[in-house]
């Protein structure tokens, strides 16, 4: 089991390397640089862009760029964003936590809306709510996210009066006494959380149903039905610990949805996460802030496919002594 | 409507420039004036601005977004301001601010100011002479980067003879020279920035906590969230009327409009002329119209993509591209881009300029005579494919437009469908903003549909359709070259009375206009929504934000946020 993790990790490390090295020569590949937004405006000459791509090293030859860059991260440095003026950590540690939360909830969200909705579909298999709640997961599944966000912005803000984005009052916050922010947080935080779950549900809830039928025909769910136990208790406590094990792969999956965030929801919601910090290191060609974030990106996929192994390792005892 | 005030004031008659020396007593009287105390208008209120994104940094001298620049013109004073006629020759018109007064040299070769002994840095530290001679040295230093010091090439050198008198010494007399150095500032405090340069300086404290002398002074920045400014209650100028004005980010436009509606911001700098309708219905809001400065433009490429030294093969032809002209109905085409909020560009300037004189003559449409043009030309459709084709050479090129700008993108469409009734077949390339201006650095186009933001003086047109600006590093993408239209912008920049500059400034843009190196398309205009409650005043077309100091909001009209005693 050690070994296993070890040489995992390996991988995981390998990985990581691979994925910044791509990204960043992709990055430096396309076309224009971070100061073409600046050619825009005629009065900054290509003396002043010299000047600009000298002081941050973007005139040597990309080989240089790449073994620099290599360096700097080893010594923990991940560089200076061009596109914020500030140290590439320093963006990450504002952007990052706000992503942690908001898809923390959203997850959550998801799967405890997915897994009920899918728990209530096989306690009621082949009637009209199964069919309904089917349909409705399928609705939702098939809703682009940008659009879900708009409805659910557009509808919630105007009936329930719930905030327009942002993850704090910009002009109330600081005269609120610490329960009024903690509720301003909360009030901020639930339409976007909303939007996610409402995306994350009915994936989570279409798997764990499939999982449910599969483990129900099992001996020794029939041999629980034979001693009389309800079917309630019997999907809870008997089924459901099989039928997790699927769900935890798409948990190892969804991991990484936790740094890179959904870009149109935080887009939409003003949110200010990881998800629209990439997208628009992007389109500015911000390549310290990108190479960083994916890099993050990377290890979280590495270390979100160990949790799964790990977990589902945990919850199957046969997996346990496997090489 | 405010659009009509604004239009008295770009039409402002301006005052002739004349070299003169003046005393300092004529001076104070003159320019001293300025802002006197108002105590009829109240004080108090919240102002919420919402914006696209955040600035990049807010140290003036390396910020180029127009966030940043919003924030630096509150935040820090100039010696002087411009005025509303937005004349740069000379300084008739010009506002004192950190200098309460002036005064030329004799020969004109330099610019004694007079610093307002009352101003102090926001965190208390008097401003002096030396923090002038500091923030030249800052700009001008090429380690620094700043896109601003091409504006300073002028000025020689800034001492400070004592500790409340600065003089800005040039090196030859020109009517925009004032302007040049005195717009181009924005003093900074010596004390907070030291001998931080080079790359330290984009990581310095003040990059992103600055302090000033403006009338609002910076309280905090929530990356992504939002910008806070609050009154500077003991200003040398006199507190602002708002006590707080906050800045708050929205990417998309769905949401900054859904904030505005919902009451949570104020203002809206640029509302997409979809929206102007809904916006207009709402009882609670006003829709500013201003003219701007901007104009865009279908540029051709005059040189080969492959081989800059050789004319391209459709547009290097003058003919050719005067038939295009005339093929497209400019006045449809903006109209179903902008609806009414653009007019039709007149040439390589904005109708904002007192230099510009709206009754150029234009190559108007007509597509018989595009038509009659073309086939005169020998670009006929031999093959009935619907291509006109002349020697093997199809009429056939490339539109590239930033995808960006749905307007541009939108105005693309139309063309090619113009163009396709004359025979001439386009392909519409449309880019994100790098792979967009990366095409036009490195010339790889037939045609762009490019726009320009100009600043207050005309000046710019040297750069962006001169000779100058056509070499590799310039921003005359379009490698357009006449030595006439050169040497009349050169007597424009040089006359020192309007009716010359006019005058001169006219025949340039007929010389280019009758080229065509480019089909000049809208003049889009700034379509601002504010909150009724909010009273403004001075909307200048180069900086809408110049005079927040003085927008307020009367008591009666006052909602929660405006009533909060921030007792900062």
């Amino acid at each position: 089991m050690a070994a296993f993790f070890v040489r995992r990790v390996l991988q995981g490390i390998v990985v990581v390397a691979l994925v910044a090295t791509i990204v960043f020569l992709l990055i430096h590949a396309a076309p224009g640089d971070p100061f073409a937004a600046a050619m825009e405006d005629p009065s900054i000459t290509e003396s002043v862009r010299q000047t600009w791509r000298h002081a941050y090293g973007l005139d040597r030859p990309i080989g240089e760029q790449y073994l620099r860059y290599v360096a700097n991260v080893f010594r923990g440095d991940l560089g200076f964003s061009i596109s914020r003026q500030r140290p590439v950590v320093s963006a990450l540690a504002d952007a990052l936590p706000n992503t942690l939360l908001l898809m923390t909830l959203g997850l959550i969200g998801g799967f405890a809306l997915g897994i009920s909705v899918a728990v209530v579909q096989v306690r009621h298999r082949g009637k009209a709510l199964d069919r309904i709640l089917g349909g409705v997961s399928l609705a939702f599944f098939a809703v682009p996210d940008f659009w879900l966000a708009l409805l659910v912005l557009v509808s919630l803000t105007s009936w329930l009066h719930f905030p327009i984005g942002g993850a704090v009052d910009p002009v109330m916050y600081d005269f609120l006494t610490p329960w009024g922010r903690f509720v301003d947080r909360v009030r901020h935080l639930f339409l976007p959380a909303l939007t996610l779950s409402l995306l994350y549900f009915p994936i989570i809830a279409r798997h764990q149903r499939a999982s449910l039928m599969e483990v129900l025909p099992s001996e020794y769910i029939t041999t629980a039905r034979a001693k009389g136990v309800d079917e309630r208790t019997l999907i809870r406590h008997h089924a459901m610990r099989n039928a997790l094990l699927p769900v935890i792969t798409i948990l190892g999956v969804a991991f990484p949805a936790l740094l890179t965030g959904a870009v149109f929801i935080e887009k939409v919601f003003s949110w200010p996460g990881m998800g629209f910090l990439i997208v628009s290191s992007i389109q500015g060609r911000d390549y310290p802030l990108l190479t960083a974030a994916v890099i993050l990106g990377a290890v979280f996929v590495v270390v979100g496919s160990l949790l799964a192994d790990a977990l589902y390792r945990l919850l199957d005892p046969r997996l346990r002594d496997e090489r | 409507m405010d659009v009509e005030k604004v239009r008295r004031q770009l039409v402002a008659p301006v005052r002739i420039f004349i070299v003169r020396s003046v005393t300092f007593v004529a001076l104070l009287a003159a320019c001293s004036g300025g802002e006197s105390p108002r105590s009829d208008t109240p004080t108090g209120g919240t102002l919420v601005i919402s914006v696209g994104g955040d600035p990049e940094t807010l140290l003036p001298p390396i910020a180029t977004t127009t966030t940043a620049q919003i924030i630096g013109d509150l935040v820090y004073d100039r010696l002087a301001e411009i005025g509303d006629s937005l004349n740069t020759v000379g300084d008739s018109g010009f506002h004192p601010r950190l200098a309460e007064a002036w005064e030329w040299a004799a020969d004109s070769l330099s610019v004694t100011f007079r610093m307002n002994p009352r101003a102090r840095w926001h965190d208390g530290v008097p401003v002096r002479s030396s923090d002038v001679v500091f923030t030249y040295r800052l700009y001008s230093d090429s380690l620094n980067g700043s896109p601003y010091a091409v504006a300073l090439a002028d000025v020689d050198s800034v001492t400070a003879p004592d500790s409340l008198t600065a003089t800005i010494w040039f090196r030859e007399r020109s009517p925009m020279q004032f302007y040049d150095a005195v717009n181009t500032m924005s003093i900074l405090p010596a004390h907070v920035l030291g001998n931080v340069r080079g790359p330290a300086l984009r990581s310095s404290p003040l990059s992103r906590a600055p302090i000033g002398s403006g009338r609002f002074r910076f309280v905090k920045w929530s990356a992504a969230q939002s910008i806070e400014l609050a009154a500077d209650t003991a200003n040398y100028r006199r507190r602002p009327n708002l006590d707080r004005v906050i800045i708050t980010i929205a990417p998309d436009m769905n949401t900054a409009l859904a904030r505005l509606a919902g009451g949570e911001a104020d203002m809206l700098e640029q509302i997409p002329a979809a929206s102007v309708a809904n916006i207009a219905k709402d009882t609670s809001m006003r829709v500013l119209l201003t003219n701007g400065l901007d104009y865009n433009f279908i540029q051709f490429n005059l040189s080969d993509p492959g081989f800059p030294s050789r004319a391209h093969r459709l547009f290097g032809d003058r003919e050719l591209r005067r038939a295009l002209t005339l093929a497209l109905d400019r006045a449809s085409i903006v109209q179903n881009a902008y609806d009414s909020l653009a007019d039709v560009a007149i040439g390589p300037t904005v109708r904002a300029y007192p230099t510009t004189d709206p009754s150029l003559r234009q190559l108007a449409f007509s597509r018989d005579a595009a038509i009659r043009t073309l086939d005169s030309l020998g670009w006929k459709d031999s093959n009935n494919d619907g291509v006109r084709e002349r020697n093997g050479v199809r009429l056939e090129f490339s539109l590239s437009v930033p995808t960006s700008s749905k307007a541009r993108v939108a105005m693309a469409e139309l063309i090619q469908e113009q163009f396709r009734r004359v025979g001439a077949k386009v392909n519409i390339d449309a880019l994100d903003i790098p792979a967009f201006v990366d095409l036009q650095n490195r010339r790889r186009f037939d045609a762009v549909i490019g726009g320009w933001h100009v600043e207050p003086s005309p000046g710019g047109v040297r750069q962006t359709w001169g000779s100058r600006g056509a070499q590799t590093s310039g921003s005359n993408y379009g490698s357009y070259r006449n030595s006439a239209f050169d040497a009349q912008v050169d007597s424009a920049l040089a006359a020192n009375t309007l009716e010359e500059r006019r005058s001169h400034f006219s025949r340039a843009y007929q010389i280019i206009i009758d080229d065509a190196p480019a089909i000049w398309l809208a003049e889009p205009k700034r379509v601002m929504a504010v909150h009724k409650r909010i009273r403004t005043v001075g909307l200048r077309p180069d900086a809408w934000w110049a005079n927040i100091a003085e927008w307020s909001i009367p008591a009666s009209e006052r909602i929660a946020r405006d009533r909060i005693a921030t007792g900062r």
